[in-house]
């Protein structure tokens, strides 16, 4: 099977103060195509400092890091990726419909398609009624949504999320479980970071466990957690 | 070039829906409308009062435009974290810098052009006039100098948050448009290292003067010859270039702060 994300040795380093801070020490990790994949760890773990580097924000210092067998360098590897960050804080002043059709004139969507493509979405993401609303006026679950919409406009083959489901009551976290299990049925691969365990034990087909910028466990869960532990307690004794 | 003119776009949307252009519109107007009522002059005095105020007023809130507007854009996207999803999609920085640049400058000019069709139409009805052919030469140096400016804007906001951009983008502005004219007055009269620093100093900093028509607006003199105006026009291109090299070489190998460590 190919792989959707290859890293290899992985070093990202920060000047702090006088010394440096090593974010991430030698990170291996392969995600196969069409596969859901938690990436998980404490906070300050480098899981968003991985994710910023996969989508070429920062440069590491050394190691590989590929998308679909393309350098992260390239913009041409971005063509392929979704990505929804933490948080995410969209241009206030523009209207969901707006922030679609930016997102997908970036992609050089243009015409039917994408008039077509942003109504999906909007359905999909139930902010049809809101489309034409500020952004500002968006409660935090509605900036999710839309945020989550602008990193699907281009179907894209691979979505990078970083804590999808924060800011969702249990009734959205119960939707974009169903929207990332859809996902996987189409054939796309997800990667996603997340505090929320019970989650990512219910749709992730292999989970990553990140500390201190070291990959410390890897595999599917069903394999890593045994005799009826849950994942929360495994990933709890793996760090303590 | 889509890509481009999606990211101008969006500077578009937030200038207008942040109403700067608009209140400094009404400003103006308001301004020019007070300047009327003040027949101290008598008409033709007024005339010529009209037009030298209404450009200075109209220079004066291009340039608190220019400066404003583009010292804002990149630390912006930063603070708020939407530079992560514009520059998650197949957008390179370069792309950010000339797309906002663009932004910046065709609605500053938009609001410029419309700020000098006021004018004109105020002293059109107060029976004054003012001579096509410098007409049109005085706004395009005008815009090609708010672009030098708003390049010079974007450049400093490359690497400094907004204040510090905003008044650095200020000092060089009206230090060189201010202090270089004056430049060859204070070379005349000194010698050795003093000299060769003030000539290193009037030929490091851009030449902005050369661009202000004002005084042949108000007088009606004679346009500038063709091949000077063009000469301005290319020096102003070649400026605008190079702040926009720097600010993408600036920008271009940028850590971003938020949240990265988290």
């Amino acid at each position: 099977m190919s792989l959707a994300i290859e890293i290899k040795n992985l070093v990202v380093e920060y000047p702090s103060g006088r010394g440096v801070v090593q974010a991430v020490r030698g990170l291996n990790l392969s995600v196969p195509e069409g596969q859901v994949y938690g990436f998980l760890g404490p906070n300050g773990a480098g899981k968003t400092t991985t994710m910023h580097v996969l989508l070429g924000f920062i440069e590491a210092q050394s190691g590989e890091a590929r998308i679909f067998n393309e350098n992260v360098r390239h913009s041409i590897a971005r063509q392929r990726i979704g990505y929804l960050p933490e948080h995410p804080d969209l241009y206030r002043f523009l209207t969901g419909r707006e922030l679609l059709t930016m997102a997908g004139r970036l992609f050089l969507m243009s015409g039917r398609a994408l008039k077509h493509r942003i109504e999906e979405l909007l359905e999909m993401m139930g902010l049809a009624q809101a489309a034409d609303r500020r952004i500002a006026t968006y409660s935090r679950g509605m900036m999710q949504r839309i945020g989550l919409a602008q990193a699907l406009i281009h179907d894209p083959e691979l979505l990078i999320l970083d804590e999808p489901t924060s800011g969702f009551d249990p009734l959205g976290r119960i939707e974009i479980r169903k929207m990332i299990a859809g996902l996987r049925e189409h054939g796309k691969t997800v990667f996603f970071s997340s505090h929320e365990l019970s989650e990512v034990e219910r749709i992730c087909d292999q989970v990553g466990i990140l500390s201190g910028g070291r990959l410390v466990a890897e595999g599917v869960v069903s394999e890593l957690v045994k005799g009826g532990e849950s994942l929360e307690n495994y990933f709890l004794r793996i760090l303590l | 070039m889509s890509r481009l003119l999606t990211i101008a776009g969006v500077v578009w949307l937030e200038v207008l829906r942040r109403k700067d252009v608009y209140v400094l519109f009404i400003l103006l107007a308001a301004f020019l409308i007070i300047l009327l009522t003040l027949d101290v002059f008598g008409l033709g005095g007024l005339v010529g009062y009209v037009k030298e105020i209404g450009l200075l007023l109209a220079w004066l809130f291009s340039l608190i435009l220019a400066v404003a507007v583009s010292v804002r854009q990149l630390p912006q996207e930063e603070e708020r974290g939407t530079i992560f999803p514009l520059l998650a999609k197949p957008v390179t920085r370069g792309n950010v810098i000339l797309g906002k640049w663009l932004g910046v400058w065709s609605i500053i000019s938009l609001a410029t052009i419309m700020f000098y069709l006021l004018l004109v139409w105020i002293v059109l009805w107060r029976g004054g006039g003012f001579g096509v052919a410098i007409l049109g030469q005085a706004i395009v140096l005008h815009l090609g100098l708010l672009g030098i400016i708003t390049a010079l804007g974007i450049l400093f906001s490359t690497r400094l948050n907004g204040d510090a951009a905003a008044t650095l983008t200020l000092v060089v502005t009206l230090a060189a448009y201010l202090v270089l004219p004056r430049v060859p007055h204070l070379i005349m009269n000194e010698q050795g290292v003093r000299r060769t620093c003030l000539l290193a100093l009037y030929y490091a900093l851009p030449h902005l003067e050369l661009f202000d028509l004002r005084r042949r607006l108000v007088h009606n003199w004679d346009p500038v010859s063709a091949v000077t105006w063009i000469q301005i026009v290319l020096y102003g291109v070649i400026l605008m270039a190079m702040f926009l090299l720097l600010a993408w070489m600036a920008y271009r190998g940028k850590r971003f702060s938020r949240g990265v460590l988290v």
